[in-house]
């Protein structure tokens, strides 16, 4: 008795050490990080004196009555989701044709990926460029064909939302287009040989067959894809960060950064990283709820 | 004779190994130490004059030290230098913006330099940035060269016009109107940086409209009044005469736009404009007859126009390693041989801050030098006419103001600006709003001394 006692708890102990490697990555790299920042967020703390003041929650208070905050929180939605709607758009179709048969398809199949293995920043430079009003080839094709009399500031107050939502689904669809082809390809052709013969058509057979069947993937594509777009700070900064015109991209990422690195405010950014955690959190379990609750049904 | 190794003897020797190939790299370490030297200079030809004057000589003196160089762009800089602060490593020397050394040496981290100063030639050294960094009696900086910045423009548009370097707002309003030429040829543009249209111009604008960033006893935010507010009624009326897109375009992007004739004047211009018009510009116009420079006009509450004086300063950190050989390397830095090739390398842009050395016929014996002498001549003009003021400053006294890198961070007044500018919302209406922002802020940060 007491010996399996003392080999249950010898299997126990190794258990817990084989375990710990993958509990100290854990918690030294994700846990301690989001608990220190949680911390953090309680004090008025300078970004790079060791001075700190306890304030309780009064930088969340702060931050519900703060135009830029809340100016911030509009940019963010309305760029994630429309690079998030027009990746999906354009990355569905780009599998959907990459999924075909025809020739040359391997070395399409290629040269899609590009923009997304390019590093950032040579993306940025590149859309700058070509965005740019007094030598950037955009606006040259435009003058040339006659579509306008004087060059487009795209890069201005006006457009440097557009030309970031551009700028960004160029760089990101390549993500859907794999993701999505790879389910592709893992369809049963029988499903659709059936329903050629029950006489559906190519829109019907993609509503019918291939949506159904790439519904799981689908949600983890805007699953990942939201959250990535909702905190994407890179692009953003770079496409604007340090300009005049910042402030008409000014997603939660930068203000959180700016608080941090250029107010010098690391408590008030901590907070802002605080928001941005829990709103993505909260938006996770609602749409895998919503998700559960529509298998279930279909069920 | 074959032998077998005992598990013992494997760990015993495997563990001696260890420790001596431990303790190898640390033995080796204390030999050579490393000086980190950061600075803002990146043309690749300053680099590269630095590593084979100044730091040569170093190293030959003092064979112990290996110096590391790191050219970085400003905001690369306060960016990595606020980073190392925070984890207690900054450089052992560094270039500084003096609006940021006040700040620093106010939260103690900067060493004085008073010696250094004195081995210098306190007398020599140019009245314009000698006393940026003179705390309570102490020296905690030196500038390492001066480069003016003005306003750079087609001279010879602006006389075929028939019109006179601008003195006032109104002057200046009707020449970029006079000079822009309907889808051909804009008037004017302003760089798109933050750091530029935010913080560097409102300065010089607020100096040259009689204004100031804050009031000098409470330290109140002025962004709301008068020589801000009838500057940005101004700057809405030159906005028209400015390409759709400048406020997203960078500062290099307008030398370029001038060199090629697609602007008539540029705002924010130094000597590295002469590059630019020397490798773009039609030939035959590569020259101060075509391109010269101009001072800023002042407003209308203003007495004269001032424009920024480009002067980093070298600072120790009192968390430096190696502090004293940092001062040392400084000495070489300055030695007249090594000083004024470094100079030299970027002729007018690089002024020298010695008196001295600025008048120098070897100095001024530089082929770029000479043929642009109008430029450097015009630049120690508005020295002596006390046209410029440092990076940031509205006012001399702005170098006691702890707050101004925080202030330039926020983006508070670009946002103003821009507001104004492109997006042509009421000026006062603005300016009270970024007032307000401005005011909670310098709360926040514990600067609040109004009631």
């Amino acid at each position: 008795m007491r010996s399996s006692a003392s080999s249950a708890g010898r299997d126990a102990l190794w258990g817990w050490l084989l375990l710990a490697p993958s509990l100290l990555l854990i918690g030294g790299l994700v846990l301690y990080p989001v608990a220190y920042n949680l911390w953090l967020s309680l004090f008025d703390k300078h970004a790079f004196l060791a001075t700190q003041r306890f304030v309780g929650l009064e930088h969340y208070r702060y931050f519900l009555t703060d135009a830029q905050f809340w100016s911030a929180v509009r940019y963010g939605l309305v760029y994630s989701g429309a690079t998030l709607v027009l990746q999906l758009a354009l990355g569905v179709l780009a599998a959907l044709l990459l999924n075909e048969t025809f020739r040359g398809r391997g070395l399409l199949r290629g040269v899609v990926l590009f923009p997304y293995l390019i590093p950032t920043i040579v993306a940025v430079i590149l859309w700058k460029w070509l965005l740019n009003d007094s030598y950037g080839l955009v606006n040259s094709l435009l003058l040339g064909v006659g579509a306008i009399r004087v060059p487009v500031g795209w890069l201005g107050p006006d457009h440097i939302m557009t030309s970031l939502i551009v700028t960004s689904v160029w760089q990101f669809f390549p993500f859907v287009v794999v993701t999505y082809l790879a389910r592709l390809q893992t369809i049963p052709p029988e499903l659709y040989e059936a329903s050629e013969v029950d006489g559906a058509g190519p829109w019907r057979r993609f509503v019918h067959v291939t949506l159904p069947q790439t519904r799981q993937v689908l949600v983890v594509i805007v699953l990942l894809r939201s959250i990535w777009m909702f905190t994407k700070f890179d692009t953003v900064w770079l496409m604007a960060g340090d300009g005049a015109v910042s402030r008409y991209v000014r997603t939660l990422p930068v203000y959180a950064y700016s608080r941090t690195f250029t107010y010098l405010q690391a408590g008030m950014g901590a907070a802002l990283a605080v928001v941005m955690f829990l709103t993505l959190v909260a938006a996770t379990v609602v749409y895998l709820r919503i998700l559960r609750a529509d298998e279930e049904a279909a069920a | 004779m074959a032998t077998t190794m005992t598990r013992r003897n494997f760990l015993i020797s495997t563990g001696a190994a260890t420790a001596v190939l431990g303790t190898a790299p640390a033995a080796l370490g204390q030999q050579i130490r490393e000086l980190q030297v950061w600075h803002t200079e990146v043309e690749p030809q300053t680099v590269k004059t630095i590593q084979d004057t100044s730091i040569a000589e170093f190293e030959r003196k003092f064979p112990g030290f290996k110096i590391k160089q790191q050219a970085l762009g400003w905001g690369d800089l306060n960016t990595k230098l606020l980073a190392s602060l925070a984890a207690g490593s900054p450089p052992d020397l560094t270039h500084l913006n003096p609006f940021m050394t006040a700040s620093l040496w106010k939260k103690g981290l900067l060493r004085p330099m008073d010696e250094l100063i004195r081995a210098l030639g306190e007398k020599d050294i140019h009245e314009s940035t000698l006393k940026l960094q003179y705390f309570e009696g102490k020296y905690y900086g030196v500038t390492h060269a001066i480069g003016a910045t003005y306003i750079a423009e087609r001279r010879d548009l602006r006389e075929a016009k028939g019109i006179k370097p601008p003195e006032t707002y109104d002057d200046f309003l009707k020449l970029t109107a006079a000079l822009t030429e309907d889808g051909k040829r804009w008037g004017l543009q302003m760089p798109g940086e933050k750091l530029y249209i935010g913080f560097v111009h409102p300065a010089e604008w607020l100096a040259s409209n009689g204004g100031s960033w804050v009031d000098p006893k409470t330290w109140r935010p002025q962004l709301n009044g008068a020589a801000m507010v009838s500057t940005l009624e101004y700057l809405q009326k030159l906005n028209k005469y400015m390409p759709a897109g400048w406020s997203g375009q960078k500062y290099l992007d307008s030398l370029a736009a001038l060199a090629t004739g697609k602007v008539a004047m540029v705002y924010l211009s130094g000597a590295r404009t002469i590059g630019y018009i020397e490798r773009y510009a039609p030939e035959g116009t590569r020259d101060p007859d075509h391109f010269q420079p101009m001072l800023k006009p002042r407003g209308p509450q203003g007495s004269k126009g001032t424009s920024a004086l480009d002067g980093e300063n070298w600072a120790v950190f009192s968390q430096s390693k190696y502090p004293n050989e940092a001062f040392e390397f400084l000495k070489l830095f300055y030695k007249r041989e090594h000083y004024m090739k470094y100079c030299h390398t970027v002729p007018i842009h690089l002024t020298p801050i010695f008196k001295s050395m600025m008048a120098d016929a070897e100095y001024l014996a530089n082929p770029r030098i000479q043929k642009w002498r109008s430029w450097h001549d015009f630049m120690v003009k508005g020295l002596e006419g006390n046209r410029f003021l440092p990076i940031g400053f509205s006012r001399p006294e702005d170098n006691l103001l702890p707050f101004l890198a925080e202030l330039d961070g926020s983006g508070i007044v670009a946002d103003l600006i821009v507001e104004v500018m492109v997006g042509e919302k009421n000026a006062k209406a603005e300016a009270d709003r970024a007032q307000k922002r401005a005011e909670e802020l310098l709360a926040q940060l514990g600067f609040k001394r109004w009631s």
